[in-house]
């Protein structure tokens, strides 16, 4: 009975310190047994496509991991383009990028909102590309070098909940200074600006709305007693307020359409009357990646009217940038709601500086 | 001295297996964590600077949270134990009904997929809870914040601190406490003066496990966290939300500091008594608490803490079926239709990582053991604390770590598998590590002296002699890769790629979406894989162990 202990486990160990002796030497090229697979699969990148449709692009890719998918499989099934993906928030992504800069495992950076792109122009760590099919984009969502061109456009919105409105005889909040009102005190949820790109839209766009940072500070310091909680994910109100876990939330549009679509029925959507903002989801090249023929035709592709249409069949309700494809019937119709001017530069710049004194000033 | 040299002469292998160990720390630790060293002083503009942990000190948010993360954890960390302890005493010593039920119960926390506790306790006892709201009628019940991360702390962790305790409590030899009886100590007295100081290296062990893993926790504080920042989550966000890296670093090497002191504090304090229990020496068997009032309240506090985790567990799979959880509770199985459309490749590649990783991480967590517990070197208390460093760094610092470290050439593992099979590893092995040298503590020396003086060598000393014997440590350990493996979120978010997938990331960017049926219908499945691999697990032990004789979840001999 010992002895086969002893057998067996002598087996087992053989086996393992060969997975360890791999594990501690992987660095050394000799040790590439179980890397084989993987070396296999990267050979059409490495040995640079000759003509153009070879080789696999790999995208990243901020949308919901539905969309993601299906925009990948209908990529490949319109041009012949093998394509691989990954899902992240955008924020995960530029972190990424900018980790992998010196040896980029992706070509495309597909979704997300306009300002992470900025950041990553200031750091250098965009190709520009200007599409041909993005002439008849407004030149509002795009950027003049073609570091980054807009696929779709979600404007900020305000969630409730019907039955806690119903309960405390209130209607849903037409503007900026509803959202003051007493009853309202620790019911409602936005996103931190520190981790979520929507609040920072959301808090950019109210220092517009009151003209100047001194006005729009004195505003957010009368909000900060209202809010019950500032959550991690920009779209993570929609859904508290949906489960009835809190009354009001701020979020984008699509995303409250989304939640509706979903199920939950006690939502309603307004917009602030005196103004709101809106985010630029976008599209770059990454700097220095392989496959840069494929990653422009997938650009290309992007800002087309089938890839901009796929959208609506998944849950995705932005408006869409090509005026040429039909946005989701869900969608907000823009030209009926007061949209300021959002200037994607300027809030990118002003952002780390924003984000701080807000820090500072509201959420102490 | 010069025995140690001789026995070094005699056994070239032990000098070859710490310096490959070795070698595994420095490239899949040590490296990293300097990476991140650097980068907390590199500014965005590239220039070396301050700036990060000027921010971090300065008072405000981030320091807040440091001192957040440190309260919560102590809470956490204290709870835990001794909810294990009390497991693990009651299944040592105590005869009641139901063991193999409550056994489970205590190890069905770890095999918790990340968000699964957090978001039943929002469903639970939320605003709109279904304990709270209809069952209390309280109209305003607060789940976010400091009470509701203790209790979904508490839950996710105790088994950590269950699994480094139970084996130890075990093991105790009953002789010990049968002499203190018979000298007329009472079993109150029997317990304080033999039983619990006995415990006192297994107790520490959990403490630390819990409170390092506490401080690290990242998906909780996330979902349930509310306003009461957390260093972890406020790493998270500096590095992915802000786009400040430097911040994000810095905060991670002070939160690393602090880890390093808890550690050499619990070092400290456990000193260098001898706890060894397990002599080779003949033991009876122990006789188990059969009837008093004892008894009945650990079964009661038992089953009520089984009571509460079914609750939390219960939600999942039905979840899994319900349309819209709270608003439309139809029945559906659109939400499984989803996970196999679009789930496969993620399951599977989950799979086959975490088979990978476990025998590695299983068995070089013993051999870390029996390392620091049985051999001299110098160095060794470095590389202790070392393998310990993993645990206590948040995952996506080790994440973010790990891209700045293998993307390029000599060690370009960027998008391959091997990238996280490595992250698997490494998270994993502490807890391997620990349970490993809490067993080993017990065991005097002197039988594997013994065998060494009969002409056996270290690797067949360490086979036929310490394996068997820390045989519950070792399955522990298994158990614990593969489970932490398939359930690893934050670390490995950054090291997904096209060609590797991962459950655990579909399951955030559901949550993320509200679609909670898609999240339960994928924690489901992973429940399910991991229940079926722990049973094959097990009958795998035993098979090695060539017998029926006592396996981890079978009943005392």
């Amino acid at each position: 009975m010992k002895k086969s202990w002893i057998g067996k486990v002598a087996a087992l160990a053989l086996t393992a310190t060969l997975f360890a002796g791999c594990g501690s030497n992987s660095g050394t090229p000799a040790a590439t047994n179980n890397n084989s697979g993987a070396k296999a699969t990267d050979k059409p990148e490495a040995t640079e496509p000759a003509k153009k449709l070879e080789g696999k692009l790999t995208v990243y890719i901020g949308f919901q991991e539905d969309h993601a998918m299906k925009a990948i499989e209908l990529f490949t099934k319109e041009t012949g383009i093998q394509a691989e993906m990954i899902r992240m928030s955008a924020g995960e992504i530029l972190a990424k990028v900018r980790a992998e800069k010196d040896n980029p495992q992706a070509s495309v950076w597909y979704g997300g909102p306009a300002d992470t792109f900025v950041q990553a122009v200031q750091e250098n760590l965009l190709e520009p590309y200007v599409s041909p099919v993005s002439e008849v984009i407004d030149a509002k969502y795009k950027d003049p070098n073609g570091y980054w061109t807009g696929i779709y456009v979600g404007a900020v919105g305000i969630a409730s909940n019907k039955d806690f409105l119903k309960k405390n005889g209130l209607e849903a909040p037409k503007s900026w200074d509803d959202l003051l009102n007493p009853k309202l005190k620790g019911e409602i949820v936005m996103a931190s600006p520190a981790s979520s790109g929507t609040a920072y839209t959301t808090i950019y766009s109210i220092l517009q709305v009151f003209g100047d940072e001194e006005n729009g500070f004195d505003y957010l310091k009368k909000l900060h007693p209202q809010i019950q909680q500032y959550t991690t994910s920009g779209s993570a109100p929609g859904r508290m307020v949906g489960l009835g876990e809190a009354g009001v939330g701020i979020l984008f549009a699509h995303d409250i359409i989304k939640y509706q679509e979903e199920g939950y029925d006690s939502l309603v959507m307004t917009f602030p009357e005196d103004g709101t903002g809106y985010e630029t989801g976008s599209i770059g090249i990454i700097k220095n990646s392989k496959n840069q023929e494929l990653a422009q035709a997938f650009v290309d592709w992007a800002l087309g009217t089938s890839a901009q249409e796929l959208g609506k069949t998944v849950g995705s309700f932005q408006n869409v940038t090509n005026p040429n494809a039909v946005g989701p019937e869900q969608a907000v119709d823009m030209s009926q709601i007061n949209l300021i001017e959002y200037d994607v530069a300027d809030a990118g710049a002003q952002r780390q500086r924003i984000i701080d004194k807000w820090n500072a000033e509201v959420s102490k | 001295m010069s025995a140690m040299f001789k026995r070094f002469k005699r056994e070239p292998l032990l000098p070859i297996l710490i310096v490959l160990v070795s070698l595994c720390l420095i490239v899949f630790i040590v490296f990293p964590l300097y990476q991140i060293f650097k980068a907390s002083f590199i500014m965005s503009d590239g220039q070396i600077g301050l700036d990060g942990y000027k921010r971090v000190l300065s008072g405000g948010g981030l320091s807040r949270s440091l001192t957040n993360s440190l309260v919560l954890a102590a809470i956490s960390a204290t709870l835990s134990t001794i909810i294990a302890y009390m497991f693990a005493y009651t299944f040592a010593y105590v005869n009641i009904p139901f063991k193999k039920l409550f056994n489970a119960i205590a190890i069905l926390p770890v095999i918790s997929p990340p968000f699964v506790i957090a978001l039943s306790a929002m469903l639970l006892l939320g605003k709109q809870g279904i304990i709270t709201k209809h069952l209390l009628g309280l109209d305003n019940a607060n789940i976010y914040g400091l009470h509701g991360l203790v209790l979904v702390q508490t839950l996710s962790f105790f088994p950590i601190a269950f699994l480094t305790l139970s084996g130890l409590l075990r093991s105790i030899s009953p002789s010990l406490e049968e002499a203190s009886q018979n000298m007329g100590a009472g079993k109150w007295k029997t317990f304080r003066s033999v039983t619990l100081p006995l415990s006192v290296p297994g107790i520490a062990n959990a403490f630390l496990l819990v409170f390092v893993q506490s401080l690290a926790d990242f998906g909780n504080p996330m979902t349930i966290g509310g306003n009461y920042s957390t260093v972890a989550r406020e790493i998270y966000l500096q590095a992915v939300g802000s786009y400040n890296m430097q911040a994000g670093a810095a905060l991670a090497m002070l939160l690393l500091t602090i880890t390093i002191i808890v550690y050499i504090l619990q070092n400290f304090w456990v000193g260098k008594k001898s706890y060894v229990t397990v002599t080779g020496k003949p033991t009876g068997q122990r006789r188990m608490i059969e009837k008093g009032s004892v008894k009945n309240a650990l079964f009661i506090a038992c089953m009520a803490i089984t009571v509460v985790v079914i609750a939390f567990y219960a939600l999942v799979p039905i979840g899994s079926f319900i349309k819209l959880w709270g608003i439309n509770n139809s029945f559906t199985l659109d939400h499984y239709k989803y996970v196999f459309n679009l789930g496969q490749k993620a399951v599977f590649d989950t799979l086959k990582l975490a088979l990978i990783a476990t025998p590695i991480a299983g068995l070089l967590g013993m051999i870390f053991a029996y390392l620091i517990v049985r051999t001299h070197f110098r160095g060794k208390k470095t590389l202790e604390a070392i393998s310990m460093l993993s645990i206590a760094v948040p995952g996506t610092v080790i994440g973010i770590g790990y891209i700045l470290s293998f993307n390029k050439a000599p060690l370009a593992l960027t998008g391959t598998g091997i990238i996280i099979v490595a992250a698997f590893v490494v998270r994993a092995l502490p807890v391997g590590i620990r349970s490993g040298v809490t067993a080993l503590q017990q065991i005097d020396p002197s039988i594997e002296e013994a065998a060494t003086n009969l002409g056996a060598s270290r690797v067949k000393v360490f086979g036929s002699i310490v394996l068997p014997l820390i045989k519950s440590a070792f399955f522990n350990g298994l158990v614990n890769s593969f489970v932490k493996s398939m359930t690893a979120m934050s670390a490995v978010i950054f090291l997904i790629s096209a060609k590797y997938n991962l459950i655990t990331a579909s399951i955030m960017a559901q949550v993320e979406n509200g679609r909670i049926g898609v999240a339960s219908a994928y924690c489901t499945i992973l429940i399910i894989i991991m229940a079926i691999a722990l049973v094959l697990l097990n009958t795998l032990v035993k098979w090695l162990s060539g017998t029926n004789r006592r396996t981890y979840y079978g009943k005392d001999s």
